[in-house]
């Protein structure tokens, strides 16, 4: 049997493929896309989560986090001072601007886990970000091996 | 033409062949981390490792590729990347680590026990040497290194320590021709290690 389509019809089915695929690509413009979202394994009682963050439509900010491996999240920046040294300071929150990206690595902006469970190489944590005018995501972290929290293979 | 063709494809495939040889992990001769105008000499000093007994750092680490480090355990975002860094090397060279020596000094004794600077330090590797001493023990040593001195501000939750971020690495010479700062990359660790190491002492 031979399925026939009038040319109207495929002209709606084919918009309705690129819509359903601009979704499916996270065309979302009404929260931050969050991606990269990692976690250095802890080696003591803090653990530092890395991720990278475009922005929308609009200016958000990132207020808080939590997850249940950890007893608190800190927002921390690692800045280099004059003489060479690192100094690590803790931050109210972390902006997004519209159309802008807000970048977590090593030797910069991570959240801090204090108190955080023992996690293995390979294990994921589920994370929620409350963003002041998004609202809350849940995003999965991937916990990786220190060495690869700077995403140089 | 199709001569043409067939040489373009054996330059391309060499080309190919040069390029993963270079990228096969063999050393490149030159240094990539931070290379100093001037050579400095190891320093001298002694603090207490892990096990409790005193270490006299220039001669336990004589004649051996040499890492020193400054940082504290509660330093979660770059402390752990420099020793994983160095940890993943060795795991890929165990010649190197068999012969080098890495050496980590806790700046901050009064929150770091000895048991969980051992602890901190099997993470990544059990060879790696533990090391802290008094506040004043502590000054001597990175003096003695020419490294600014760790600074400890605050306490409970606004408690910070500001330390030098680099690792200092000395050829079996006993020479240090080069500092690893933070951003060093994986690949600049596996070259530079076997470089230094094969700069023996004569």
């Amino acid at each position: 049997m031979r399925i026939t389509v009038s040319r109207n019809a495929r002209a709606l089915l084919a918009s309705l493929l690129v819509l359903s695929l601009v979704a499916a690509c996270g065309g979302n413009e009404s929260q931050p896309n969050v991606a990269q979202v990692r976690v250095g394994a802890p080696t003591g009682p803090n653990a530092a989560v890395y991720f990278m963050a475009r922005g929308y439509d609009e200016d958000d900010v990132l207020v808080s986090a939590s997850t249940d491996v950890a007893g608190s999240v800190e927002f921390h920046e690692t800045t280099t001072n004059d003489d060479g040294t690192m100094t690590m300071q803790p931050l109210p929150s972390f902006s997004l601007p519209a159309g802008g990206e807000l970048i977590l690595e090593p030797g910069g902006r991570h959240l801090m886990l204090i108190g955080v469970d023992d996690l293995k190489v390979g294990d994921t944590i589920d994370v929620t970000l409350t963003w002041q005018n998004a609202g809350e995501m849940t995003v999965e972290a991937v916990v990786v091996d220190p060495a690869d929290t700077m995403g140089d293979g | 033409m199709f001569a043409n063709k067939t040489t373009r494809l054996l330059l391309l495939l060499v080309a190919v062949v040069v390029l993963a040889a270079c990228r096969s992990g063999t050393s490149t001769g030159e240094l990539q981390g931070t290379v100093l105008d001037v050579p400095q000499e190891k320093g001298s000093f002694v603090l207490t490792d892990t096990e409790g007994a005193p270490y006299d750092f220039a001669s336990e680490t004589e004649d051996s590729l040499t890492l020193l480090y400054f940082g504290y355990l509660e330093c979660p975002d770059i402390c752990p990347v420099h020793l994983a860094q160095i940890a993943e090397v060795f795991d890929q060279h165990s010649d190197l680590a068999r012969e080098a020596k890495v050496v980590f000094v806790s700046v901050d004794p009064d929150l770091d026990t000895l048991e969980e600077i051992r602890e901190f330090l099997d993470n990544f590797d059990s060879r790696f040497v533990g090391l802290t001493g008094t506040h004043e023990e502590l000054a001597a040593a990175q003096e003695a290194v020419g490294v600014p001195p760790a600074r400890i501000f605050g306490e409970g939750d606004e408690y910070t320590v500001d330390h030098a971020g680099w690792v200092i690495a000395y050829a079996p010479d006993g020479l240090s021709y080069s500092i690893y700062p933070f951003g060093t990359r994986q690949t600049q660790w596996t070259n530079d290690l076997q470089v230094l190491a094969a700069l023996e002492s004569e």
